[in-house]
């Protein structure tokens, strides 16, 4: 039960393309809209014959009487299907991280994906610790400085094991990645399920900055099991109106009772917006109420030297005034509610908008969370802290469903940003709201997934289509045009020329890949997106069979054509929306976005013989065999993490940590050659994910022999290894690793003796020896005891 | 103690040549494959490593033992072997030590959970706590094993009595004959003392001389062949 796979989505795609061969030559047809009327009135009966059908499921997946699925949401798409989305609950909890998604078809069939179901769920008595107690638990790792941004959340639920954390990492100023202590987990588990506690926390005040930690704490030892970061950053930790970007642009604003007007769109939005429901209502004067619903732009209030004051406002003009900004840049700090400060609101709302109306118009989609949730902005973010920048950063909050836009550093800092206020910006951070709906319905967007790369090129790729979407021919709104307002590059406009992301060819950022390997999991997400990104790109836009081209791909020399922006988002849409339902375990790997693109595709009548344009692109991308491909291709892949001597990803882990190794000694790394029979390796230091500003060389430490073995540096820190075919140099894989420094007596050699070193410092208030912590830190601790004994295991396994 | 291995390992080179030599000259007694090992436990009361009883005529469980009186806080030590004959591991019913080459004997305190919790309500006790016992077999067969206290708190044991456990394995594959001897080294060892300075929380210089391992001779028996 470690990986229940019961129904792969491949073996759901086989079904459809070899099970019902006469739809593949006639796909579902659009429908009408009144026949669509008809198909969504049924909606709610739908629903609840996905439940009974899932109930009816339970024995093959071997749940019982206390296992239920329980919908949380649903909607008809355009072929007239009810796409509901089940929680899995047991004993009436949720079971973390299960669900099941029903696809209730009008002829009355019901096809099922099953990936994320947990089977045989079973636990023993009931949880020890009280929900207080998790609670405090988790507070006191957060350790908040100043007051919770509101009270914290805390359920209980069922955790499978599967999903424990492991070693995180971010990447320092230099954007090499370190170790986070603070987000690692080194908690074992040794049953498949066991009862936790969901804390779901969230900071926002002048002490601790603005984060949205959520805690899985054991039910019975205390121990966290996993930490996750549910803010979707755009850049990684460094860090009638005018708009600035937008010019002269019409928007809808709200008059308020006193005569004044809000920048404030009623006509958008239904359901009230989370982030604004802590201001207070202010019944007296304009009549604002967090219980309006309407999109609506903030701006963090600065002083005048633009440091935040931990106050926010809504931007208003003063009474019977109509118009808003002065088309420059943002200058007047102190004063960000003003005629300047507008500026930046006005190319907010008018990017909201067309957002907005982009899913609508194109998608039928009510609102990022299909649910008509209103959308807030709050501008001109200025908090900077040695840890954290959000100046040059935008994010989206899932719990608040608002986007976060920093004011830029630029021109102060050369290398910085533009107000962050630009239309890709915020098309991509609100897309994050379409594929991130709710707090159990999201993509995982840390290091150490390749979901965290699908997160952010699903984002990256619809603010494309929602620049080409915003230079349409005025009244033809519901096709996406394919014209040059997609550059296919993120950020030009806030980096004055130069963008931060290219999806034709991501490696242009000297960061990003261009081909998936194994080991991508291990860059951030905004990196590890660049394969994707780009098989989204050739999918719309072809690709170049000239080498040299930004647009060639030695995966596909050949090159092929591409079937238009309209097309390609209509399949990507389908395939995120209907068949990679985010269940926020981060088991979305980019092989199943291809299978599911596939699938979409052959709904959408691209799936055939003639239009192989799929898996073309994904092919081109390094993401699985080009169309009619006879010979697989090779593939160079650590070996699995179960074994003793590999090197193992941090997550879905068997119960335990074992990337971890000493400094200064030689290990043994194995490597599996798939589809060639010449298995020969060349060895390197480093990978890609070690990435390292100007010195390439600080990651690449110790000495590698040609036959693997590594004797690692005498550096605390990641470390990497890359293992390429000889016979097929375009594949490689890359194994990470953390070395600790075990030698505590400082003889030269690490042995079990060095334990003594851990036992005489543990928990005194510093080490007898700063050699005593593996972390070389001031406190030796349990994480220390079992960081040794980890690394021991994997360095000398006994056979 | 450094001297001591020296010593030891001239003493295998001596037995090593004996026993070559001895196979080269034509023998009385024609060579027999072997199935399986002997043990002879080392004489004295000092430290020494002593046959267990749930030894089998293919592993040999041996046992760390302490001088009578000594209290200790935990050892380890570094036991080199000839690559013919295999170090065996400890199949017990917790993920924690299951699978490692030594066998925790109950004697020391391992378990003692994180004392941040300590004045406010306990937090029950982990299965999986991690524990300092571990062991590995390195490059040219050479077993590393120890097993210390965790906490400064907890009172030293008294070591004349069995403290942990290692195995050794007979292998069918390596072809060894009847009768040859298999020499194991002590490379090095040593024990935490009952005086580990003062029981305050600070870290102090005396904490720092008084927390390291003390070096012992550990005794060892014969093993050979059979
Ligand atoms: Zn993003």
């Amino acid at each position: 039960m470690r990986r229940p796979l019961p129904h792969p989505v491949s073996a759901l795609v086989l079904a459809l393309a070899l099970g019902s061969g006469s739809l593949v030559a006639a796909p579902a047809p659009q429908l009408d809209r009144a026949t669509l009327a008809v198909h969504r009135a049924q909606q709610p009966q739908r629903i609840i014959q996905a439940q009974a059908h899932f109930a009816s499921l339970r024995a093959q997946f071997g749940l019982g009487e206390g296992d239920a699925f329980v919908a949380r949401h649903a909607f008809t798409n355009p072929e007239g299907e009810a796409i509901v989305r089940l929680e899995q609950t047991h004993d009436g909890h949720r079971v973390w991280g299960g669900q099941a998604v029903a696809h209730v078809l009008p002829e009355g069939g019901i096809r099922t994906i099953t990936t994320s179901v947990r089977t045989s769920v079973a636990l023993q008595g009931e949880p020890q610790l009280s929900g207080d107690r998790a609670l405090r638990i988790a507070l006191a790792h957060l350790a908040p400085k100043g007051p919770m941004k509101d009270a914290p959340q805390v359920e209980r639920v069922v955790f499978p094991a599967q999903f424990l954390g492991g070693l995180a990492s971010k990447l320092d100023g230099t954007g090499r990645p370190v170790l986070d202590r603070s987000m690692s987990v080194t908690a074992k588990l040794d049953a498949p399920y066991v009862w936790a506690y969901e804390v779901r926390t969230r900071l926002h005040n002048r002490e601790d900055g603005t984060k949205e930690l959520t805690y899985l704490i054991d039910g019975n030892t205390g121990k966290i099991l996993r930490i996750q970061d549910m803010v979707q950053h755009l850049e990684p930790a460094q860090g009638s109106g005018t708009g600035f970007y937008r010019g002269a642009v019409t928007l809808n604003t709200t008059l308020a009772n006193d005569g004044t007007y809000l920048l404030m769109d009623t006509t958008r939005g239904t359901r009230t917006n989370q982030f604004v429901s802590g201001y207070q209502a202010d019944p007296s004067a304009t009549g604002w109420s967090p219980d309006i619903p309407a999109l609506q732009v903030w701006f963090h209030q600065n002083d005048s030297d633009g440091n935040y004051t931990w106050m926010d406002g809504l931007f208003q003009t003063p009474v019977g005034v109509t118009t808003w900004g002065d088309g420059l840049p943002f200058t007047a700090w102190g004063q960000e509610g003003g005629i300047n400060g507008q500026t930046v609101g006005v190319d907010a709302m008018s990017a909201m908008t067309t957002t907005w109306d982009f899913y609508k118009n194109i998608f039928g989609r009510d609102g990022m969370d299909g649910q008509g949730t209103a959308v807030a902005a709050n501008v001109l973010n200025n908090f900077a802290s040695p840890s954290w920048d959000s100046r040059d950063n935008a994010s989206w909050s899932t719990w608040g469903q608002y986007i976060d836009l920093g004011a830029g550093s630029y021109p102060a800092n050369p290398k910085g940003f533009q107000s962050m206020a630009d239309l890709d910006v915020i098309a991509h951070e609100m897309t994050h709201g379409v594929t991130n709906p709710s707090q159990s319905h999201y993509w995982v967007n840390s290091a150490g997934y390749e979901e965290a790369g699908l997160n952010e090129a699903v984002s990256d790729f619809f603010a494309q289509m929602v620049k080409a979407y915003s230079t349409r021919t005025p009244g033809e709104d519901s096709v996406i045009p394919d014209t040059d307002g997609a550059d296919w590059q993120i950020g030009k406009n806030v980096g004055h020329g130069t963008p931060l992301r290219w999806l034709d060819k991501p490696s242009l950022d000297e960061r990003s890949v261009d081909g998936w390997f194994d080991g991508i999991k291990y860059m951030d997400g905004h990196f590890s997106a660049g394969p994707l990104n780009r098989a989204f790109y050739f999918l719309a836009n072809g690709a170049s069979s000239t080498p040299g081209s930004a647009s060639y791909s030695p995966y596909l020399p050949g090159g092929m054509t591409g079937i238009g922006n309209d097309a390609a988002a209509r399949i990507i849409y389908k395939a995120i929306t209907e068949f990679l339902v985010g269940d926020g375990t981060g088991t979305i790997t980019f092989q199943r976005v291809r299978e599911a693109c596939e699938q979409a595709a052959w709904y959408k009548g691209y799936y055939s013989e003639g239009t192989p344009a799929v898996r073309n692109a994904f092919a081109a991308a390094n993401i699985g065999d080009a169309h009619n491909q006879t010979t697989p291709r090779t593939q160079v892949r650590f070996a699995d993490f179960r074994h003793d001597d590999y090197i193992e990803s941090t997550h879905f882990s068997d119960y335990s940590t074992r990337q971890v190794f000493p400094k200064g000694e030689t290990v043994v790394p194995r490597i599996t050659v798939l589809n060639n029979s010449n298995t020969a390796v060349t060895w390197s230091l480093g990978g890609p994910s070690m990435f390292n500003g100007a010195d390439q060389n600080i990651s690449k430490g110790g000495v590698i022999n040609a036959d693997g073995s590594w004797t690692t540096p005498n550096v605390m820190a990641w470390h990497s290894i890359t293992a390429t075919s000889q016979a097929d140099p375009k594949q490689f894989a890359e194994g990470r690793v953390f070395l600790i420094g075990m030698d505590t007596d400082m003889d030269g050699e690490v042995d079990a003796l060095d334990m003594a070193g851990v036992s005489v410092s543990w928990y005194l208030w510093g080490a007898l020896n700063p050699a005593h912590s593996v972390f070389e830190a001031p406190l030796v601790d349990d994480d220390d005891v079992a960081f040794f004994v980890d690394a021991m295991k994997s360095t000398w396994p006994v056979k | 103690m450094r001297k001591l291995s020296l010593l030891l390992s001239s003493l295998l080179l001596g037995w090593t040549l004996a026993c070559g030599g001895g196979s080269n000259t034509p023998s009385s007694t024609p060579l027999i494959p072997a199935k399986g090992l002997v043990y002879t436990d080392p004489t004295g009361t000092g430290w020494r490593l002593v046959k267990d009883a749930s030894s089998t005529g293919t592993r040999i469980v041996l046992n760390l033992v302490g001088p009578s009186g000594l209290k200790t806080r935990g050892a380890g030590f570094n036991l080199q072997a000839p690559t013919t004959v295999r170090f065996g591991k400890f199949v017990t019913d917790d993920r924690v030590t299951t699978g490692l080459p030594i066998l925790d004997t109950g004697v020391y305190s391992l378990l003692n959970h994180d004392p941040r919790d300590l004045g406010h309500e306990p937090i029950p006790n982990d299965p999986l706590e991690p524990r300092l016992l571990a062991g590995g077999v390195k490059k040219g067969n050479l077993l590393t094993v120890g097993i210390f206290q965790k906490d400064r708190y907890q009172s030293a044991k008294e070591s004349g009595q069995a403290l942990c456990r290692i195995a050794l394995e007979f292998d069918p594959a390596v072809g060894l004959n009847a009768g040859d001897k298999l020499g194991l080294v002590i490379t090095k060892s040593g024990y935490l003392a009952e005086d580990i300075g003062e029981l305050t929380v600070h870290p102090t210089l005396e904490k720092t001389e008084k927390g390291r391992l003390v070096p012992m001779p550990i005794a060892v028996g014969t093993l050979s062949a059979n």
